[in-house]
């Protein structure tokens, strides 16, 4: 059973269509990335499932079944807009918005203190929110979702605010977090954080799905040809079998002409005793796969229009 | 109910732990007392209590004023001094000795013409005292027996038709529990649904709200937060309570018509049943206008049209005296958000039939369930829109249509 089911749904707020037709499923125990650009619909999506919102068509499914009491208490949530009391401590906060998702003052003095050194907080834990700095919030709002233990994370995102190192700590943490079995469902338009953690992924945009699956078979899918090679020697301008050569920094990319695959073109370069430092089949980086699927979409809708 | 009770215990905890609460609690009724007490200070000062003379040329005064043994600080007595010839009368009042005198005529009772000799016109305490002291002096030559308890006047009890309602006649304090009812209703609500204000949009500034309603549903944040606000607005009134059943204790002797008081406990039970339900309607109402505002200044700024409703049967208490089983106090008792203080005033006043009271209660509870359900709206639908008010028709409209 898939633990998240969302089938069809679609949300409008007053002439503006939020979401129009929306179906994807996050399965048990994996990191799920909704993506898409601003806009497009990721948090309005969020907050059907979350039963924030009511859609106007569609259904969807938390743990086989509609959103209930207790099934918000084993979500963990990280709004996109971070919601902590300003005027209020950092553990008053944190025990208050514990207590909501059914925790014991026992479990909450329990946990609490671990979550705060975990996140490098315990000593501003008696300063209120306002004094803390953005990434510390941030890393406040993450307790908030985690600390009671959760089955289902949803988390919008989750890396805006954070420097390197604790970009990594949250990284770190989420694959833990899978591991465990957690489900956990990320909304981001920064693809390199999804290449290096979804195992699946849904790409909205307008409100409608564009791509949804495994990632590494969507890379696949969109893997071209390209070949891309490190050399010290200079390149000669033609190679033969190549259709083109663009420079990319330490990189050269060669576009193999028509019909020719990548091992002709290795072949080539070793007759030719260009040296090489290093060879790949370009495998294409999930920003170009969304650059290119959103355009495509745009210009679809367009043409359609 | 768990959340509901951690919600209401935050919400208590918050407002009740802040400075500022005990400032405003304390600085009320401090400052209260202190607008009293100038007031009454400058009235007190404004008067002219200096003695007037009088002198009797027609022989009338054989019982002289009688002085009170304790004049208190703020009671008014004007001294009457008799004199006998003008020119000692007049010499004191160029000095200032006395405010002036009042030279009683010989041949008084035929003409009933006083002059009253000064450079200052006379306060009405002035005159009324004068004409005390002759009508007490004229009356006393005609030999009336009980001539005190015949001018002190008759107590007249009343009774309803059907012997119903009865009371010994002085009224004053029949008024006491709708006037309470009302001055506890009004600062309960404006204390308390300020509070509820208060954090509905700080919550929704702070964005917190989003973390909230993916806890528990709308409805048992609402609830949570009007019992939470309810018991900060109590503990206001409690605290109040406890100042005054000081200052009682400490002035008890002066204040001996309170021990005359006879309440009807029926009276205050409904009163007070009446208060609290349409406290919940307003706070209900503050809820909705708290979930639709994106500002507190905004959000004030739509508060100010809820206080004329709660204050109508102020401005109209003439008609609860004159007819409270008119169309006015019918109305305002009808329509929930002023009908604790209507209502109890007619109860006051005249006897409300038992189906009155249950249809107040009836009308009271129905609403409760509709600001409810508006509510419930507003809170999914305006507490996430951070920037933008949301128009009353959406919440009817919109999100019924796609419910």
């Amino acid at each position: 059973m898939d633990t998240i089911v969302v089938e069809h749904i679609a949300k409008s707020f007053g002439e503006t269509q939020a979401v129009k037709d929306v179906s994807f499923s996050v399965r048990p125990g994996e990191i799920f990335g909704l993506l898409g650009p601003n806009g497009s619909g990721k948090t309005t999506s969020i907050r059907v499932i979350l039963d924030i919102y009511q859609p106007e068509k569609g259904t969807v499914e938390i743990l086989g079944g509609p959103m209930n009491e207790e099934k918000l208490n084993q979500i963990g949530y990280l709004p996109e807009e971070r919601g902590l009391y300003q005027d209020v401590e950092l553990s008053r906060n944190l025990t208050y918005l514990a207590t909501l998702k059914n925790m014991t003052r026992e479990e909450i003095d329990q946990k609490l203190p671990v979550w705060l050194e975990r996140f490098d907080l315990s000593d501003h834990q008696k300063k209120k929110t306002k004094e803390l700095s953005k990434g510390m919030q941030q890393k406040a709002q993450l307790i908030a979702a985690l600390i009671h233990d959760p089955e289902i994370i949803i988390i919008d995102e989750p890396f805006t605010a954070l420097d390197p190192v604790n970009t990594q700590l949250v990284k770190d943490l989420l694959i833990d977090l899978r591991d465990e079995g957690r489900t956990i469902m990320m909304s981001t338009h920064q693809m390199n954080q999804v290449e290096q953690l979804c195992d699946r992924l849904v790409l909205i945009d307008h409100g409608t799905v564009l791509l949804e699956g495994d990632l590494k078979e969507i890379q696949t899918q969109f893997a071209t040809n390209q070949v891309l090679i490190q050399t010290d020697s200079e390149l000669p301008e033609n190679i033969k079998g190549v259709q083109s050569i663009q420079e990319e920094g330490l990189y050269y990319r060669l576009t193999p002409a028509d019909g020719l695959s990548p091992r002709v073109v290795l072949q080539e370069l070793i007759d030719q005793r260009i040296s090489l430092s290093s060879f790949e089949i370009a495998t294409p980086t999930l920003d170009e796969i969304f650059i290119k699927v959103v355009s495509e979409g745009r210009n679809g809708n367009e043409e359609d229009n | 109910m768990k959340k509901i009770i951690d919600v209401a215990r935050y919400e208590y905890t918050h407002h009740v732990a802040k400075r500022r609460f005990w400032i405003a609690l304390l600085g009320i009724p401090v400052g209260f007392l202190l607008v009293m007490g100038l007031s009454l200070l400058f009235s007190y000062l404004s008067f002219d209590t200096e003695p007037v003379g009088y002198i009797d040329q027609a022989n009338l005064i054989t019982q002289p004023q009688e002085v009170p043994e304790n004049i208190g600080f703020l009671d008014i007595f004007i001294e009457l001094i008799p004199y006998t010839d003008e020119q000692a009368a007049r010499a004191d009042t160029e000095n200032s000795e006395i405010q002036g005198f009042v030279v009683i005529p010989a041949g008084y009772e035929s003409t009933y013409q006083l002059t009253y000799y000064s450079n200052k016109q006379p306060s009405s305490d002035v005159t009324s005292r004068i004409n005390e002291l002759l009508r007490e002096n004229l009356l006393l030559q005609e030999q009336i027996p009980n001539l005190e308890r015949v001018m002190e006047g008759s107590r007249i009890s009343l009774e309803s038709l059907d012997g119903s309602q009865s009371s010994d006649g002085s009224s004053w304090h029949r008024i006491i529990v709708p006037v309470l009812t009302g001055i506890l209703y009004f600062i309960l609500v404006m204390s308390s649904s300020g509070y509820l204000l208060q954090s509905l949009v700080e919550e929704k500034q702070n964005r917190t709200m989003e973390m909230m309603i993916t806890s528990m549903t709308p409805n048992q944040l609402m609830i949570g937060k009007i019992i939470g606000n309810l018991g900060v607005g109590l503990t206001q009134i409690l605290v109040w309570v406890l100042i005054i059943a000081i200052g009682l204790f400490f002035f008890q002797g002066r204040l001996s018509f309170l021990s005359e008081m006879r309440l009807s406990p029926g009276a205050i039970a409904i009163s007070m049943a009446l208060l609290v339900l349409a406290y919940i309607v307003a706070a209900g109402l503050f809820a909705i206008i708290g979930a639709s505002m994106s500002t507190m200044e905004e959000a004030q700024s739509v508060t100010g049209l809820m206080v004329l409703p709660m204050m109508l049967p102020m401005y109209f208490f003439q008609s609860f005296f004159t007819n409270p089983n008119g169309v006015i106090p019918k109305i305002f008792s009808y329509f929930p958000l002023s009908a604790p203080m209507s209502l109890s005033l007619r109860m006051a006043f005249t006897r409300v039939p038992t189906w009155e009271i249950v249809l107040v209660f009836v009308i009271l509870i129905v609403s409760i369930v509709l600001v409810f359900w508006l509510s419930g709206r507003a809170f999914r639908r305006g507490l996430l829109e951070y920037n933008k008010r949301i128009k009353l028709r959406d919440l009817f409209v919109k999100e019924v249509s796609h419910g």
